[in-house]
């Protein structure tokens, strides 16, 4: 038996031996066999085991011999902004631009281009306090090039302004200045110093400008995939999803089913492709404009104020060399992106391409930008809704502070909010409101402006949040002043002789918290087209639309008085002043054009609707001859260049508004006493 | 390893059977096999330098190397052309069609280059160009195929010219196998140029070949063709700065580099002497004690301190340009997480294609030195804090080590071949904590749809025909109704004849389902072609003409939310410590019911293709909850609440009180809730938002003729 134990050991123990010295030799029969990597197996780089003993590619640095001199430009002529462009000129104010007496306006274009800079913020009358000078190349197709202008200087801080391609060819004539050109080529372009304009149509608008062709957000299931920039400034719309090659001699399969529709001068598409040649880029807009994402191949050109804006979320820049595989990736580009790019081309046209004072006024604030430097606008500002025309820099460099970026940033707006109470000339003493506004739980504190002819009350009530009051200057716009008291995003607008509950202020506060890029309102107004005087109206008459809410009494974020203050052209801020019932209409002219969104409407309680008319300057209903100050809307489109406001049908209620439960599960109850 | 398990698991149930002098032989006897096989198993996994994953020894390493003598005539390449672009250099049919979207590269062979008389070209590979090989070779992008490349990496080392001779340096890159000009060759080089000029581009002539360079200037980079890097610095893996929270630090404005002219020493000395504690410059130590190294000591007067540590005292951190425009302590800094002051005229900042510098740094004319604190001054604290956050983390997303520079140099090559795939800005630049918390909505353009568009009705029934007529034809009597679609749920049951169909203004369309599913009825049906869906269960017949119409409405006015009828609420119960679902009168909605509810159509997509983890399975395994699914879905992508419209608290209809009846019990509320807690966890976080309003006609309720309002028939509950 013992044996039988002892010969089964042995076996185990002689296996096991085996093995191991099968295992352990292996690895030094390989060492011997092949000291080098098989060349069969994936290598990779080798893993050298002496890493460590091998030197870095870095020694101290020696200090430079001679005066430092900034690296020279092959021949000299080139510039860039650190370099050819003096900023000490434009400290104090900021940008301040003066346009050359030697451009006078030869065209109907430049004469577009020198109204648009006239209405900037940035322009002035004064040479000797202007910063940039601003100079229009002569339209001359030949390529003449006009005499340089006075105090030429060089171009030192000199804009030229050059909307045709190649109107002039030398270049070296220009000396420092920067140049702002249409479709610039890529290679003489110089990033940074120059600006790249849009290539414009003569007949472009002035102002305001045709919107975004696009309807819907989506592309209908049926539209065609591509359009073809054709000869002759028409599209050609290629058939839906063909796996063919739609341009030039690369392919010889067959095109496919397509339609051709010549008397379009719009594509419609999902994509437009867009040859690179340069005398193709005005179909650039074209396409911008009808919603057709842009498939450049391979551009000659430098993209529209490519500096500030992200064209990656708006076109794609495909190489004209491998026409199929660009076809296999538009064809399987993720729904999510195609809906993205859509978008964004709309955004694009609308907010910095749709008229000729948006491409100027987008011209200076890159160049305001630049002198900025650190407190420019960030990326985010240029490229998402409503862009950085519309975004002052002035207000904040933070994305946060604006009411826009709540969501890209993860942020939301603050939960209190400022009343601002303004006393015009006949308003008596506004306690009872007061005392309403200042038992809301989310309110931080209460600004007085006075703007009574009448003495400033010693007695104020007591409050639980601080009241400061300040004297105003008896104007109308001074209510949309930037005030720096003013501590919290929101504010809370009211006349004196508004009346309102707090469930009413609060329910509303709440509201606003939801969208506080809208105004939100107790009281609407509604504009309509008169055909018999072929202008607009508006009316305070009950309806089932409405498309402005009383600044009287509504939330708004406090941004929109730095846009009032900033943005407006001086005359409309006049107007207002002029004619006070005005300023809801501006007010909510401006809002709309920034968000491109109807105002809020939430309910108040009828008992103040009978007593104290929250709106004493409701104008006279439509059919009755309208006051002149009727007229300011019409004033309004034309500075706006169109009709901002848009109409809504719906109301927002509390949840159990007039439900028919009991009051005690309603939080809002104070809203619903007859 | 597994032979040595068994044998010490048989062991002990042998030995206690043997006799005492046997057992100590046999115990000894055990552990020299054990300890043998553990040995053997250790020795196979430890890393080998002879495996063929190709690790060499120094040695091995010489002679594997083949040695290529370089003979005095063989051609130079031109010196680089800097009207390169991608399209006219780049051969872009090399990269061909790749249904992944990535650029394949090819790593040349290491060779050893002499001259005729046998001197080596350059000295041999220095670490970082080693690590940065290894990165590429492990990467996605790399492949051993020369035949497929895209991309060809020599293995020549260019990371500083310094080290080179240039001409012969040239003559080996232009026998590369493949080199043709030096097209669709990446060459990297960190420190270009040499005394006296320094040039900002590598001067090794290269002709098409693409740079990926360490301070380029304007007039020697290609934009869109060569790719600006950092200058990498060694001391980031050598030195572990934890990072630190943003705030303002003990100096205001810092320069710590050595190497810095004279002339603008002293302008940065004039500032110190006029703003006194913030501002601190240091200069190399003098008076070092012998063994210290150097390189991590600055001084100022006397006093020394630890370099870089010293950086995480300042807020500001001055890189000036040296003899050379990109320097290392530009990654240095960062990695501190010292906003970066950059002083060097028409320096082309790393990764600029890219990466926003206005978000990390601040850049300075060189002939504003003297300007730069009051130009700091200006700059709010807030957004101070967010560009040091910003500087910090571009440091560990693209210079903490060689590996991330070369993946970035990469990324930015292959966007440029494969637009479509291209990384977006905020993927390059927003730094983590962003990504998290931000939403990008899908429907952003603020859009109001033309009412003409209409909407499509999507009536999901199984086989209750009769109640799915009723639906049809009150739905049929909507006014902007444009196209009906029935989704026939029921496998066994054919849809009734075409002549039995109630006969309606619109088209409509009846789909079968190959499956009984609930998520049938949110499919991306090719039918539907209106943007706004109106999802309908087969039994809601209570709701009004104007009701629908009104919703239609409301959501043309809110394309990117759902709109919905009846509210229902997520409530956090403390007790519990979970989600619950609640569909008492609340003063609050966060969901609605999809019974019948709008919403744009690209959420069937997103519901079908993009729902997150096994939640569309889940649902269809239990067949409910399929709406606080959608719920979930469109609020996550939305960032944005749910409208809820008209009074309305629940659907009810005469027929279907049995359905009713289940939908108020118990245990179909604890069911809701345990939804709410699964989907909650699967999005990893809430993404549902309470509001507290609802929309309502302007006119609802107001005292005005009935007959003058356009949505008079809405209230009922």
């Amino acid at each position: 038996m013992q044996f039988w134990r002892r010969r089964s050991l042995w076996l185990a123990l002689s296996a096991s031996s085996l093995l191991l010295t099968l295992l352990g030799f292996f690895p030094f029969l390989r060492l011997a066999v092949s000291p080098r990597p098989q060349p069969a197996a994936p290598q990779g780089w080798p893993r050298w085991l002496d890493t460590a003993s091998l030197r870095s590619f870095s020694q101290p640095e020696e200090p430079p011999e001679d005066v430092p001199q900034p690296p020279q430009a092959p021949h000299g002529t080139s510039c860039s902004w650190g370099i050819c462009f003096d900023t000490s000129r434009c400290r104090g104010d900021g940008l301040k631009v003066f346009a050359h007496a030697a451009a006078q306006p030869t065209s109907e274009m430049h004469r577009r281009i020198l109204a648009s800079l006239e209405g900037s913020r940035y322009h002035t009358r004064n040479l000797t306090e202007a910063c940039l000078l601003f100079v229009l190349s002569p339209e001359d197709p030949d390529g003449q090039c006009g005499p340089a202008p006075q105090h030429w200087n060089g171009g030192r801080n000199h804009l030229v302004i050059r909307l045709h391609p190649d109107p002039c060819p030398q270049a070296s004539q220009l000396g420092q200045a920067m140049v702002a050109q249409a479709s610039p080529r890529v290679d003489t372009f110089r990033p940074g110093f120059d600006v790249a304009l849009p290539l414009l149509p003569e007949a472009h608008p002035f102002r305001g400008g045709a919107p975004g062709q696009l309807q819907q957000h989506s592309p209908h299931p049926r539209a065609a995939l591509l359009a073809l920039a054709e000869e002759g400034g028409r599209w050609r719309t290629a058939g839906t999803y063909s796996s063919t090659c739609p341009w030039d001699g690369h392919c010889e399969q067959d095109l496919g089913p397509k339609q051709t529709r010549p008397e379009e001068k719009l594509p419609n598409a999902t994509f437009c492709l867009i040859p690179g040649q340069r005398a193709e880029a005005s179909r650039f807009l074209q396409a911008l404009q009808a919603g057709c994402i842009p498939v450049l191949l391979s551009p000659h050109w430098e993209l529209p104020f490519s500096e500030v804006i992200d064209w990656t979320k708006a076109a794609i820049v495909a190489d004209k060399r491998l026409p199929l595989q660009v076809l296999a990736a538009l064809q399987e580009m993720a729904p999510a992106r195609v809906l993205a790019l859509r978008q964004q081309t709309q955004f694009l046209w609308a907010a910095y391409f749709s008229s000729v004072e948006k491409v100027i006024h987008t011209t200076l604030e890159i160049i305001q930008d630049r002198i900025l430097g650190a407190s420019a606008h960030p990326s985010l500002l240029w490229n998402s809704p409503p862009g950085a025309l519309l975004a002052l820099s002035i207000f904040s460099r933070s994305p946060q502070d604006f009411p826009f970026y709540h969501l890209q940033q993860g942020s939301r707006p603050e939960g209190r909010f400022s009343a601002l109470i303004w006393v015009g000339t006949s308003s008596q003493h506004p306690l009872k409101l007061i005392q309403a506004v200042a038992g809301s739980q989310h309110c931080a504190q209460i600004l007085v402006l006075w703007s009574s002819e009448k003495p400033l009350p010693l007695k104020w009530p007591e409050t639980t949040v601080p009241l400061t009051v300040m004297d105003g200057h008896r104007k109308v716009s001074d209510r949309f002043f930037p005030y720096s008291a003013i501590s919290t995003d929101a504010i809370l607008s009211l006349d004196a002789h508004s009346s309102l509950s707090t469930s009413e202020v609060d329910f509303a506060f709440v509201v606003w918290q939801s969208f506080p890029e809208r105004m939100v309102g107790f009281l609407t107004w509604n504009h309509f087209w008169d055909e018999t005087r072929s202008g607009w109206g508006y009316t305070a008459e009950m309806a089932n639309e409405f498309s402005m809410v009383l600044t009287a009494a509504a939330f708004y974020h406090r941004y929109y008085h730095t846009l009032f203050t900033h943005s407006l052209p001086k005359a409309l801020r006049t107007l207002a002043d002029e004619a006070p019932a005005c300023v809801d209409v501006l007010m909510n002219f401006l809002v709309a054009a920034a968000t491109k969104l109807p105002p809020i409407k939430v309910p108040f309680s009828k008992q103040h609707r009978g007593a104290a008319p929250l709106a004493p300057r409701i104008p006279a209903s439509g059919s009755q001859p309208q006051p002149p100050h009727q007229d300011c809307i019409n004033r309004m489109v034309a500075e706006f260049g169109h009709m901002p406001l848009v109409p809504s049908r719906l109301r927002l209620d509390p949840v159990l508004f007039k439900d028919p439960v009991s009051v005690q599960r309603k939080k809002y109850r104070r809203l619903e006493k007859p | 390893m597994c032979a040595s398990v068994k044998h010490s698991s048989r062991g002990p149930a042998l030995i206690p059977r043997m006799k005492t002098k046997h057992r100590i032989y046999y115990v000894a006897l055990f552990s020299v096999v054990l300890l043998g096989l553990l040995a053997t198993g250790v020795f196979q996994f430890w890393p080998h330098s002879i495996e063929a994953s190709g690790d060499w020894a120094v040695e091995k390493r010489s002679a594997a190397v083949p040695v290529v003598r370089l003979p005095r005539d063989s051609p130079v390449p031109e010196r680089g052309d800097l009207s390169c672009r991608m399209h006219t250099c780049f051969d872009v049919y090399r990269c061909g069609f790749n249904p992944k979207n990535k650029i394949k590269v090819y790593i040349y062979s290491l060779k050893k280059y002499v001259d005729e008389l046998g001197a080596p070209v350059s000295s041999t590979i220095s670490r970082e160009y080693n690590e940065l090989l290894a990165a590429i070779a492990d990467s996605d992008y790399y492949t051993d195929d020369i035949s497929r490349a895209c991309l060809f990496v020599p293995s020549i080392d260019l990371l500083s010219q310094h080290a080179l001779r240039i001409r012969e340096t040239a003559q080996a890159l232009a026998q590369l196998s493949r080199w043709d000009r030096g097209t669709n060759h990446l060459l990297f080089n960190m420190l270009p140029g040499g005394p006296p000029d320094y040039n900002t581009a590598l001067d090794v002539p290269r002709d098409r070949a693409l740079l990926a360079g360490g301070g380029f200037s304007t007039w020697t980079y290609r934009q869109g063709y060569d790719v600006s890097i950092p200058v990498y610095s060694p001391l980031s893996a050598e030195v572990a700065l934890p990072e630190k929270g943003p705030g303002p630090r003990r100096y205001f404005l810092l320069s710590s580099q050595m190497a810095i002219h004279p002339e603008y020493r002293e302008e940065i000395e004039a500032l110190q002497a006029k703003h006194g504690e913030a501002v601190l410059v240091l200069d190399k130590c003098t008076n070092l004690s012998e063994g210290v190294l150097s390189i991590r000591k600055r001084c100022h007067k006397h006093q020394v301190f630890d370099y870089p540590q010293v950086l995480q005292e300042a807020t500001f951190c001055v890189v000036l340009r040296g003899a050379r425009l990109g320097q290392a302590a530009l990654s240095d800094v960062l990695q501190a997480g010292c906003v970066p002051v950059i002083i060097a005229d028409s320096y082309i900042l790393p990764f600029s294609e890219v990466l926003d510098w206005k978000r990390a740094s601040v850049v300075v004319p060189e002939e504003k030195i003297a300007d730069v604190y009051s130009i700091l001054q200006s700059i709010p604290r807030r957004q101070m804090e967010e560009m040091q956050r910003q500087a910090r983390w571009f440091w560990e997303a693209y210079f903490q080590s060689i590996k991330a520079i070369a993946l970035a140099t990469l990324q930015i090559i292959n966007d440029r071949i494969y637009p479509y795939a291209a990384i977006s800005y905020e993927e390059w630049n927003d730094p983590p904590a962003v990504k998290w918390s931000s939403v990008s909505n899908p429907l952003f353009l603020p859009l109001i749809p033309p009412q003409s568009q209409g909407f499509t009705a999507i009536v999901l029934t199984y086989d209750r025909v009769e109640s799915l007529f009723r639906v049809i034809t009150e739905v049929s009597k909507v006014p902007s109704l444009s196209k009906l679609l029935v989704v026939w749920n029921n496998q066994n049951k054919n849809p009734p004849e075409d002549s039995l169909w109630p006969k309606i203004r619109v088209p409509l369309k009846v789909v079968r389902t190959a499956e009984n599913k609930l998520s049938n009825r949110f499919f991306p049906y090719d039918e539907i072609e209106t943007e706004a869906v109106l999802a309908i269960d087969d039994d809601i017949i209570m709701l009004t003409s104007d009701e629908l119409q009104f919703g239609y409405e409301v959501w043309r006015e809110f394309p990117d939310r759902l709109v919905g009828y009846p509210g229902r609420l997520h409530l956090w119960d403390h007790e519990m410590n979970k989600w619950k679902y609640e569909s008492e009168w609340t003063n609050e909605v966060s969901m609605v019911l999809t019974g019948a509810a709008f919403y744009h159509k690209y959420f069937n997509y997103l519901y079908t293709y993009k729902m997150p983890g096994d939640i569309k399975n889940w649902v269809d395994a239990h067949m409910n909850c399929e709406d606080i699914a959608m719920n979930f879905l469109v609020a996550n992508v939305t960032g944005k609440a749910v409208i809820k419209v008209t009074p309305r608290k629940k659907f009810k209809c005469p027929e279907c009180t049995a359905i009713d009846g289940l939908s108020l019990d118990q245990t179909h509320m604890v069911e809701r809730s345990e939804c709410i807690n699964k989907f909650a966890s699967v999005f990893g976080t809430m993404p549902l938002k309470v509001v507290e309003h609802r929309a309502d006609p302007v006119l609802y309720k107001d005292d005005f003729p009935e007959k003058l309002k356009s949505f008079p028939n809405i209230g009922s509950l």
